[in-house]
């Protein structure tokens, strides 16, 4: 019994301190990590919309029950106190599970500033080209008229997007994404 | 044995991977590139020789019947640090490599080095054992990372090795291509160690047939 | 708060299309390791499952009303295989006792459980993916059933390359590595199925 009780706290000895060596570490490191995360989602946001300075989250205004499940999240971009962008997180479904990626719309252009794919699961090689910017670039300075539409020969309208190559699925799930955007920024912010 | 032995004996005799089979999970999951195979070689060698420090100078301190636990607790913590500092420094690293990055912890070869070595040997030598293993480790997942980049992706460390004609063959960066690859270089190994102990056995034989007719 | 939808689409998922083993890499060990026999390949397997459901449910608890409760969520790993491996010991004091016939199938697969990178690594991702209770209760025995899947349809094969005629150098593990990269392969052909 005895014995029992001086391997517990043996146990616990060495626990405690792996404990406080632990928490040291994370002193250490969390404000590195907290500033990085930062960073790093201003530089994705600056991707999709060059002007984000100031950009307010208001998904709770913006964001109700009618939405539909792709929208997940409204960032508007601010220019003292008018509007000027809006920047959409928007999780489609592609060929092997959710895409989440980021869409940027300017109000005075009505035009597509760009678009950010931040994760994906899609095949390696195939569909995950989609986060490779020669993807992306084609969705830049689409006009919002018109829902986006995917093709697989060079686009002929200004509302259609050449198709990855072998990753048209992919490919469609991207515009299904953009298009859910396009119809809430068209409903909410050009009026 | 020597110490410099004590360090080699990793990286090609008793390679933990090639040799001894051990540590399938991460070579299979990260090799995609040749960055992450060296990221997780180096996070793999921090953690192994942070562990095998500790746990050796502990040995004689803890107690037999709770070695294992003690062990573990051990290794997990380092495995959180490392976690962490990967975490701060190297973001893009941290976010390819994972959740492989905790399972470090249920690396068999780690825990393995700890029973076998650490606990049985002097600071020295099992620093040195911790350095040859973790070294070995990453030459293997180097060489299987290299086979793969290469011909799924046509790069090497992100750079293109061929033309802009080259078709990658996909499937060497998706899952079957890391069985294929492994499952190669083990038939490879196991063919040189044969032909090797065929030398030595033809060797054998002419010494021995010089000596009889010399008799 | 039971989305019955999503649920299949975990399960599914789990088994064919993120096969644990051939897709995801998790259990590679025991994959090679006990896989030469099916009465073998079944024992693991039902061992496997039975722990990775108790150990994902047991791990969300500890760290919803642990963890980040208290706001140290940097203690995860080490707590995670804490938990897990004092629940592999449980198990298998409670087995011994009260079911002697259970033991007798499952007894040696337990311990080899504690470093089986599958049950931590889904314990993981199931915090990772801010799945409910519900949806890690059923992706940790989806989990556990994808593994069994893999393991039991590779035994039976390697039984089969028993009398196969081998290159000399392909024998043991690189012709089972290569068994596995062929399965790999077909599994592929789920993907894209949710």
């Amino acid at each position: 019994m005895r014995n029992t009780l001086k391997l517990g706290l043996f146990l616990l000895l060495i626990a405690g301190i792996a404990g406080l060596g632990i928490a040291y570490v994370n002193e250490l490191t969390q404000p590195l990590i907290a500033a990085q995360q930062e960073e790093e989602q201003l530089a994705s946001l600056k991707e999709v919309y060059a002007e984000a300075e100031n950009v307010v989250d208001e998904s709770e205004q913006y964001l109700d029950e009618n939405t539909g499940s792709i929208v997940t999240q409204v960032k508007v971009a601010y220019q003292g106190d008018d509007p000027v962008g809006v920047i959409y997180l928007v999780e489609p479904d592609g060929y092997s599970g959710k895409i989440q990626l980021m869409a940027g719309f300017d109000i005075a252009t009505k035009k597509m500033t760009g678009i950010k794919v931040l994760s994906q699961t899609e095949t390696p090689g195939l569909g995950s080209n989609a986060q490779e910017s020669f993807f992306t670039e084609r969705f830049k300075g689409k006009t919002v008229e018109k829902p986006l539409e995917i093709v697989k020969k060079e686009p002929v309208d200004d509302n259609q997007v050449l198709a990855i190559t072998s990753a048209t699925i992919t490919s469609k799930a991207v515009a299904n994404g953009v298009n859910a955007a396009r119809e809430h920024f068209m409903e909410n912010f050009l009026q | 044995m020597s110490l410099w032995k004590e360090f080699t004996k990793g990286v090609l005799r008793e390679n933990p991977l090639f040799v001894l089979v051990l540590g399938m999970c991460p070579s299979l999951a990260i090799t995609t590139s040749v960055a992450n195979g060296i990221g997780m070689g180096v996070a793999f060698t921090g953690v192994l020789l942070a562990s095998n420090i500790v746990i050796s100078m502990l040995r004689k301190v803890i107690p037999n019947s709770i070695r294992i636990p003690s062990y573990i607790v051990i290794i997990a913590t380092f495995v959180t640090m490392v976690e962490m500092l990967l975490h701060a420094y190297s973001p893009a690293l941290f976010k390819s490599l994972g959740v492989f990055i905790p399972l470090i912890v249920v690396n068999c070869i780690i825990l393995g080095r700890a029973e076998a070595f650490a606990s049985k040997n002097g600071l020295t030598r099992s620093i040195l054992d911790a350095l040859g293993m973790g070294l070995g480790f990453t030459f293997a997942l180097v060489t299987i990372s290299t086979f793969r980049e290469v011909l799924g992706a046509g790069t090497f460390l992100g750079m293109p090795v061929f033309g802009d004609s080259f078709q990658s063959a996909l499937i060497m960066i998706l899952p079957p291509g890391a069985f294929i690859t492994l499952g190669c270089i083990l038939a490879f190994i196991n063919k040189m160690q044969s032909m090797k102990a065929a030398k030595r056995t033809m060797v054998g034989q002419q010494v021995a047939q010089q000596q009889l007719s010399s008799n | 708060m039971l989305d019955l939808h999503e649920i299949i689409f975990i399960v599914i998922g789990a088994i064919f299309v993120n096969n644990i083993v051939l897709a995801q890499f998790l259990g590679c060990c025991p994959f090679l390791g006990v896989s030469k026999k099916l009465s073998s390949a079944i024992g693991m397997g039902m061992a496997v499952t039975f722990v990775l459901t108790l150990a994902s449910v047991i791990t969300w608890l500890v760290q919803v009303y642990l963890l980040e409760r208290f706001d140290i969520g940097y203690l995860q790993t080490i707590a995670f295989i804490l938990v897990i491996a004092s629940l592999v010991q449980f198990v298998e004091m409670v087995i011994k006792k009260h079911s002697p016939d259970l033991y007798k199938a499952l007894g040696v697969y337990l311990p080899l459980i504690t470093t089986n990178c599958a049950v931590l690594g889904v314990a993981i991702i199931n915090i990772q993916k801010s799945y409910g209770f519900i949806n890690t209760l059923f992706n940790g025995f989806a989990n556990g059933l994808s593994f069994t899947l893999a393991l039991i349809l590779f035994a039976g094969i390697r039984e089969r390359l028993e009398d196969a005629d081998i290159p000399k150098s392909m024998q043991g593990t690189p012709i089972a590595l290569i068994t596995a990269a062929l399965m790999s392969i077909a599994f592929l052909g789920f993907s894209g199925l949710i």
